[in-house]
């Protein structure tokens, strides 16, 4: 056998070879997926506002007191439950005062009307549902105690109320 | 050189793919099924399990006859939703399981972030299931994602 036809059977051999081991690797893909949902949002829509207290006189807010008692705008994936959890304060601050707030009630509501609401206690929180438009709304009251010698002024908190899914 | 060692190198050489060959049947892997996660909510980590015969990834192999083969995945770290938005997807240890009856209720969990080798079934099919972990943060844009898992499988 010439050289020449000795070298070209072995690169032959070589390139078979190569071919055949390229052949044992393949491979194939899948696709992962995934919906996902309107985010929650919430907006603190009305303020919890107990207006004029005297000194010595506790007052109260309802929750059920559309016009004073605090309201939260809660919009998210519709007809679904969600968690509801506050942190909320024992005390209004003016200054250096305080004045203790207890007491706190809540109402949550598909609607803004609050016809069908549901009260629930904002220490223990609440699980309800979102709406068929992922709409819920949510009413927060307490009560203020001034004392007989509480100083005049203009007293605040923050209640903040957290939404998960 | 001799014209027997020129024999010998070229049969020796073409002995190769030969051997191979007569392992069985040619490789092959399909992608049967993806990984479904569904309606997901922002902040809310979804799970989809490997045993999970709706939702799991699947790929079916048709290969050697009781051969070794490696297993090796590519694997996305997130899924990209609308305007490019982006989601963790994440695998953990015993998120890939083989089947060496193809039959998703008699698996052997393997990690998918690590090339494994497998020992294939006489009858040379197996299958291969795919689980994860969505992990869409709180403020998740709303939409559809997708991501690409590739198992790529080499005879050993």
């Amino acid at each position: 056998m010439r050289s020449i036809t000795k070298l070209s059977l072995v690169v032959a051999a070589l390139v078979l070879t190569g071919t055949a081991l390229q052949a044992q690797t393949n491979n194939a893909s899948i696709t992962a997926t995934a919906s996902v949902q309107t985010p929650i949002n919430v907006v603190g829509a009305q303020q919890l506002n107990f207006g004029n207290v005297f000194p010595g006189v506790n007052k109260t807010i309802a929750a059920t007191d559309l016009a004073n008692a605090g309201r939260f705008d809660v919009t998210g994936q519709a007809s679904t439950p969600v968690t509801l959890s506050f942190t909320l304060p024992a005390t209004l601050s003016s200054g250096g005062n305080t004045m203790p707030i207890v007491s706190y009630t809540g109402v949550h509501a598909l609607l803004v009307t609050q016809a069908g609401g549901v009260a629930f206690s904002p220490v223990a929180g609440a699980t309800p549902t979102l709406s068929g438009t992922g709409a819920l709304f949510v009413w927060v009251g307490a009560q203020v105690q001034p004392a007989t010698n509480q100083v005049a002024g203009v007293y605040t908190g923050s209640i903040v109320m957290t939404v998960v899914y | 050189m001799k014209r027997e060692s020129w024999v010998l190198i070229a049969v020796m050489l073409l002995g190769v793919p030969l051997s191979l060959a007569a392992q069985g049947k040619p490789l092959t892997v399909t992608g049967v099924r993806g990984v479904t996660f569904g309606a997901v909510l922002p902040g809310v980590p979804r799970v989809v399990l490997r045993t999970d015969p709706a939702n799991s990834g699947q790929f079916d192999i048709r290969g050697p006859k009781g051969g070794p083969v490696l297993l090796s995945f590519v694997l996305p770290l997130r899924m990209t939703g609308p305007a490019g938005a982006l989601m963790p997807i994440v695998f953990g240890a015993s998120d890939a399981g083989f089947s060496s009856t193809q039959s998703i209720g008699s698996q052997v969990g393997f990690d998918p972030r690590q090339p494994t080798t497998v020992i294939f079934p006489s009858n040379g099919n197996v299958s291969v299931f795919v689980g994860a972990t969505a992990n869409p943060g709180t403020n998740q844009r709303a939409g559809a994602y997708t991501g690409t898992i590739i198992l790529t499988v080499t005879y050993l």
